[in-house]
């Protein structure tokens, strides 16, 4: 009985995976507890509204993140990721992704690689994966990206780790 | 217009009031006006397209730069129809305004700013300009008119030193004079030109606060003008709205800079008057053998 108690409704996305929500600011995943249900707000943080991910991609609450759209448009910005950048969300919001990411991986061939992949994967038609980026006009820095898609609506998810 | 109280938005919005407030302090937005108890008032307008846009949004301040866009689209309205002539459109695109501001916020973040605009974008001594002035001058006076009788003891002298309505600084004067009213205070404006007779005009309107506004007339005219005023209502604030002199950074004669903002700026010369007010203690009685060494000494 007690093992069946443990037992949870898991949501998966159309390819099967597992889905996870998560807090677009702190990162936090929802407790049902605080959360009202009808509300997107986070309950934790209340700066945030609630979001699903794959859970293989989704970030763990200290990871710095951000949320691109078609148009690679910032549409959200972690805390985390407003201390690495130096920068307070409500600024960052609606400007370009290459304005504070640029790719560091030395195989590929061109920064266009990086966008076109968050357009595919914004627009739900790219596969997850994973990248190395670096923070524009800084030197000798780099991260492993974690892009994937999430939502809803619709966007393309870039986890910095 | 509609108000909501903080709970009432906030279950609008299916948040709690603690994260409304808090989405005020970060995101500036919604903003809520004050009501005569200070308690917030959330107006409809603003919440409703916040919870539209939370609800396409990816985060918060995504929502709020869509709320607000969602909203700039009056000015773009009225700047549209001032530009193409067409006044029933501009009285459409205010009314529009009015549904979700109140008349303080239209004019602010409205009526002004598309003045401005078309005057960046033909200038201050075009034909459209003219027109669009002369229709702002027109709906700022007919919500003059429209406004309800001063409730408060408070007079304020408004010294006109604009050029004529033309004058870009103009309409923020008509501004001011609007909000004057509405906020229950009596208003008169004078042109600073003309002070024959001002002394019998001061001394029937009995002022509180003094405001030169505009900056087209020379400081010998200002100083000449202002110099009439106290001399016949005595020591008032004086204050200067949209003057040349509004970068000075320190004043030691006691006039105050306002702020540029119409109802910044009033909010100042109402907190002025107030201070004034609550400064002036009446003088302590003298007893009697003092009042006897004073005679002696006279």
């Amino acid at each position: 009985m007690r093992r069946l108690h443990a037992l949870r409704p898991v949501e998966i996305d159309e390819r099967g995976l597992e889905l996870v929500s998560f807090c677009g600011h702190c990162g936090q995943r929802p407790d049902p507890l605080i959360a009202s249900p009808s509300s997107r707000v986070c309950g934790h943080c209340a700066l945030g509204l609630v979001l699903e991910a794959g859970a293989e991609l989704a970030p763990r609450p200290e990871e710095p993140f951000l949320i691109v759209d078609t148009s690679l448009s910032i549409c959200a910005m972690s805390v985390a990721a407003e201390a690495l950048f130096a920068i307070d969300e409500t600024d960052a919001v609606n400007q370009h992704i290459a304005e504070f990411l640029v790719p560091a991986d030395a195989n590929a061939p061109s920064a266009e690689n990086l966008l076109a992949l968050l357009v595919d994967v914004a627009a739900g038609c790219g596969e997850p994966c994973t990248t190395v980026v670096r923070p524009r006009q800084e030197f000798g820095v780099r991260f492993s990206a974690r892009i994937g898609p999430c939502g809803s609506p619709r966007a393309a998810l870039l986890v910095l780790a | 217009m509609r108000t909501l109280k903080t709970s009432e938005a906030a279950a609008l919005l299916n948040v709690s009031p603690n994260t409304l407030r808090a989405w005020e302090r970060r995101f500036g937005y919604p903003k809520p006006q004050r009501s005569a108890g200070r308690h917030r008032l959330y107006t409809h307008g603003e919440v409703a397209a916040l919870r539209d846009a939370l609800q396409q949004g990816l985060s918060i301040s995504s929502a709020v730069s869509r709320a607000r866009e969602a909203l700039s689209t009056d000015t773009h309205t009225l700047v549209g129809a001032l530009g193409g002539f067409e006044l029933d459109r501009a009285d459409s695109a205010m009314e529009s305004a009015l549904a979700l501001r109140s008349v303080e916020r239209a004019v602010e973040e409205v009526l002004l700013p598309s003045l401005d605009e078309l005057g960046e974008r033909f200038g201050t001594d075009s034909a459209p300009w003219a027109f669009a002035a002369r229709w702002a001058d027109g709906w700022l006076r007919r919500a003059q008119r429209l406004s309800p009788p001063p409730v408060r003891r408070l007079a304020i002298l408004v010294g006109d030193a604009t050029r004529s309505e033309l004058d870009p600084d103009a309409l923020a004067v008509r501004a001011f004079e609007l909000f004057c009213g509405r906020s229950g205070a009596r208003v008169m404006a004078l042109p600073v030109a003309g002070v024959s007779g001002l002394s019998d005009v001061v001394t029937s309107f009995a002022p509180d606060a003094v405001v030169i506004a505009g900056s087209h007339l020379p400081d010998d005219d200002v100083a000449l003008w202002a110099y009439r005023v106290r001399a016949t209502a005595g020591p008032l604030p004086l204050a200067l709205f949209r003057s040349s002199h509004q970068s000075a950074p320190v004043r030691t004669t006691g006039t105050r800079i306002l702020s540029a903002e119409p109802f910044g700026a009033l909010r100042q010369v109402l907190a002025s008057i107030d201070e004034r007010q609550s400064s002036e203690v009446a003088p302590l009685p003298v007893s009697q053998p003092e009042h006897d060494r004073r005679e002696a000494r006279r």
